[in-house]
């Protein structure tokens, strides 16, 4: 199937700052495609790119066929943008909003209505529309923001990081609108540095990190791609002596902090009560364990040796 | 591009309409501070404002006279002022030193009765340097009132001169008649007497030639009866005369004869002979006499009437009537003209035929407004930009098919309509409220107020190009628009300001946009005199759209 976004070695610098070095990748449309990487890695550079809110130094995009940035005007019309800041009018309200939005998307007014009441059923805002955006809750204005960049059901849909500092509920939300759009056919572009989000949506995600695309395939084959099994993190109250873990078949130490915490990578779950009776033998207690399974954030670090996110690096 | 035009100025009137704070700087703040200045500077113009006077003005009226009565009463006539009575000049002096009041008027004891005995009476006017517009109005004031009573007085007393000199002519009119008159008698009696002495001379006359007449006759009777009797001794006394000439007459023959014959006889001796004696001659009269007819004698010698006599009566001269003394009257002359000095007045006349008197509103009013539209701009236009640009609506509508021209053309659109609304609102509240003029084509505002709007607009853009961010629109928006509104005579008279600025002042949108509100509104100018004015504001206007889009584009896009 003929990929609706399609973006070919493109280099963006800004001064002396490369953001994009080369990025390559395709969207198909009905296919949700994660940009996944940390802060600066180049993920809104790449959006704003196929947005036509900038030009590319070099490389080549084509959206839904148009080329960039000479076919722009006609991209902008079969493109939808959800920007990362939230873009709305505060003082007005919900329906005051996307019936603005809908206009500037060339929507005439019984069509513009029309697609009002069908995003704001999509963000499950419709029993708000005439509230003022500025009474709504952080999740409620990102549903709002999703809802203007989908009034005019786009074959593409550009979504820079639209759960930022979201509730749960307004995410589950947003992600069942996103997965609506792209079961309606649209190619989706989903940004985000939530590893969860890009494993919980998306079907093909694009590792980017510092300006650069590290690694690209389905959430399972990048993870797959970096070789990780089941890790036990575990923190005792006191050091462990060194060689405690000597005999514990299916397991051996990847990190230890002296103190802060031990990473043990064991070979399935048999080994983590083989781990856990090697602390008991070796005269330690255990304050915190859990169990984890590898996942893109894991597969980043190992790609890249950097976290996806602070906590990610932590974590790591 | 049409439906996203006016979709986007109805997002943007909506969103001012939410904006409370905007709103109330828009319509309250404007005229709040419109109100407050208008009353506040009304002393800068020397006027009132609806019977609010600008200046209290003590005054001691120590005279209580002529002259201190029309004083105050003038002072109390005058809007400017709010007199403010004392008894004395220590109370009108302490009211000055007290701040109370800029100047004291005192009106010292006698100066009715010296100004109205001719002499000169100087009024006491206390001052505080610091007041010194308030100072220098009420000078004014006193000057120009000074100079009324002055000439009331002037007044009175031409009056009074005139009146007199009417008298006088009045009077030296009856005096004219009656001397006329009197002549008119005294010629009458003078022709009475002489028609009298004439009637008796003539009587007179008449009386004596009848006696004359009388006499001759008398006379003339005796004569003829003695001339008779004349003649005839006449012919009888010469009667022997006749007989003795012609006696001698023949014998004077005879001795010539006689001698003759002796020379003939003496022959050659007769040459020899002496002449004979001659005889004496005989005088022709006595021969006459002697030879005349007696009768012609007597009738010659005593000739026929010459007895009749007419005596010459004495004429009897009449004593002469007596003189009626001369009416020498002298000839009245004219009342001297005595003008007394003119007064020189000033007669004010507007170039414009405008009020001298200015509305502090009037000025007030468009240049408070522009100001408030100025900053109204810098909010809607300059902060309303960034504030989108933060919003990030500036980023999502760059990615829509609309362009994103239309959503900054409808910004500007929808603030250039509600700045001309704001406007024309300010003006309807200053000509119902405050009594501005609007000129004799209100329409005609619309020019002008249409010029600074778009130019304002435009300078909104601007300062969104040039400001980095939302936090430093209001410096630099506020300096400049305080600035230009204050040099371009939004806040006082441009004339206030010294040349150089007027002419620094010229580059500014707020000069041209005043020049046109004073034109129309204080000088009453018709419509042409706001056209080059508006013609530079959008001219303005152009140039700030230019430099405003580039600005914008390279710092906000």
């Amino acid at each position: 199937m003929e990929p609706l976004i399609a973006v070919d070695r493109v280099v963006k610098t800004y001064g002396a700052r490369t953001a994009l070095a080369g990025v390559s990748f395709t969207v198909a449309p009905g296919a949700i495609t994660g940009l996944l990487g940390p802060n600066g890695a180049g993920k809104s550079t790449t959006i704003s790119i196929i947005a036509t809110l900038l030009d590319a130094d070099t490389g080549r995009v084509t959206v839904a066929g148009h080329r960039l940035p000479a076919e722009a005007a006609a991209a902008r019309r079969v493109l939808g943008f959800v920007p990362q800041r939230l873009a709305l009018y505060p003082t007005l309200t919900a329906r005051e909003n996307l019936h603005f939005f809908a206009r500037m998307q060339g929507l005439a007014g019984s069509e513009a209505g029309a697609a009002v009441t069908r995003a704001l059923a999509l963000v499950a805002l419709d029993g708000r529309a005439d509230e003022p955006v500025a009474q709504f809750s952080g999740g409620m204005r990102r549903r709002l923001n999703l809802a203007a960049g989908i009034l005019h059901r786009p074959r593409i849909v550009l979504l820079d990081e639209p759960t930022a500092g979201v509730d749960p509920q307004s995410r589950e939300r947003i992600f069942e609108a996103v997965e609506s759009l792209a079961r309606d056919g649209a190619a989706v572009l989903y940004s985000t540095h939530y590893m969860e989000e890009a494993e919980r949506l998306c079907g093909r995600v694009v590792l980017l990190d510092d300006g650069r695309v590290v690694a690209t395939g389905t959430p399972d084959e990048l993870i797959v791609q970096t070789g990780m099994t089941l890790s036990v993190r575990l923190r005792t109250a006191r050091p462990l002596p060194t060689g405690w873990l000597d005999g514990a078949a299916g397991a051996h130490v990847i990190g230890d902090d002296h103190g802060a915490g031990i990473a043990v990578a064991v070979d399935d779950g048999g080994a983590v009560s083989r781990v856990l009776l090697a602390v008991v033998r070796a005269g330690g207690e255990v304050v915190e364990l859990s169990v984890h399974h590898p996942n893109l954030a894991d597969a980043f670090f190992h790609l890249t040796g950097r976290a996806l996110r602070d906590e990610d690096g932590a974590s790591a | 591009m049409l439906r996203g035009l006016g979709a986007a100025i109805g997002k943007d009137l909506r969103l001012l309409l939410r904006d409370r704070a905007g709103l109330v700087f828009l319509a309250v703040a404007p005229i709040v501070v419109i109100t407050v200045a208008g009353f506040s500077l009304a002393s800068l113009y020397g006027a009132s404002v609806r019977g609010t006077a600008a200046y209290e003005l003590p005054i001691a009226d120590e005279d209580g006279g002529r002259v201190g009565h029309a004083l105050v009463q003038g002072l109390a006539d005058v809007p400017v002022v709010r007199l403010h009575p004392v008894a004395t000049r220590d109370a009108a002096r302490d009211l000055v030193r007290a701040h109370v009041a800029g100047a004291a008027l005192v009106i010292p004891p006698g100066t009715s009765d010296a100004v109205v005995a001719g002499h000169g009476a100087s009024l006491l006017l206390y001052t505080d340097p610091v007041k010194y517009l308030e100072v220098a109005s009420v000078r004014v004031l006193v000057q120009e009132l000074r100079h009324r009573v002055e000439e009331a007085a002037r007044d009175r007393a031409a009056a009074r001169l005139d009146k007199a000199r009417t008298h006088a002519r009045a009077t030296g009119r009856r005096f004219e008649r009656a001397a006329v008159r009197l002549r008119s008698e005294r010629a009458r009696v003078v022709d009475a007497l002489a028609a009298a002495r004439a009637d008796a001379e003539r009587r007179i006359e008449d009386a004596r030639r009848r006696a004359a007449r009388e006499i001759a006759t008398a006379l003339g009777a005796i004569a003829a009866e003695r001339e008779a009797e004349a003649r005839a001794r006449l012919a009888v006394e010469l009667a022997p005369l006749r007989q003795f000439f012609t006696e001698l007459s023949a014998r004077q023959d005879e001795f010539a004869a006689w001698l003759d014959a002796v020379r003939k006889q003496a022959g050659r001796f007769a040459d020899g002979f002496p002449p004979p004696p001659a005889p004496p001659a005989i005088p022709p009269a006595l021969l006459a006499l002697a030879t005349s007819d007696p009768a012609v004698l007597a009738a010659r010698l005593v000739p026929a009437g010459t007895a009749s006599f007419a005596p010459t009566l004495p004429r009897v001269e009449l004593p002469a009537p007596p003189s009626l003394p001369a009416l020498d009257l002298p000839a009245l002359a004219e009342p001297p003209t005595l003008a007394l000095p003119g007064a020189l007045r000033i007669e004010e006349a507007s170039v414009t035929g405008a009020p001298a008197r200015l509305n502090t509103f009037d000025q007030n009013v468009p240049g408070f407004s522009i100001t408030f539209l100025l900053l109204g701009m810098l909010l809607g236009v300059s902060l309303g930009l960034l504030d989108e640009r933060d919003w990030g609506t500036l980023e999502r509508l760059r990615a829509m098919p609309m362009p994103f021209a239309t959503a900054l053309v409808a910004k500007l659109l929808a603030r250039f309509l509600v700045g001309v609304l704001q406007m024309l609102a300010l003006f309807v509240l200053g000509w119902l409220a405050f009594g501005i003029s609007l000129g004799p084509q209100p329409w005609a505002l619309l020019l002008p107020t249409a010029g600074i709007v778009f130019a304002g607009t435009a300078f909104g853009l601007v300062v969104a190009g040039v400001a980095r961010s939302r936090e430093a629109v209001l410096p630099v928006g506020s300096i400049v628009i305080v600035t230009m509104a204050a040099v371009g005579g939004c806040w006082w008279p441009i004339d206030l300001e010294p040349p150089w600025m007027r002419q620094v002042a010229l580059a500014l949108p707020t000069t041209w946009a005043m020049a046109a509100f004073n034109d129309l509104m204080i000088r009453r100018q018709p419509l042409a005199a706001a056209l080059r004015p508006t013609l530079v504001l959008f001219l303005h206007g152009l140039a700030y759209l230019a430099l405003g889009l580039a600005l914008f584009r390279r710092r906000a896009l």
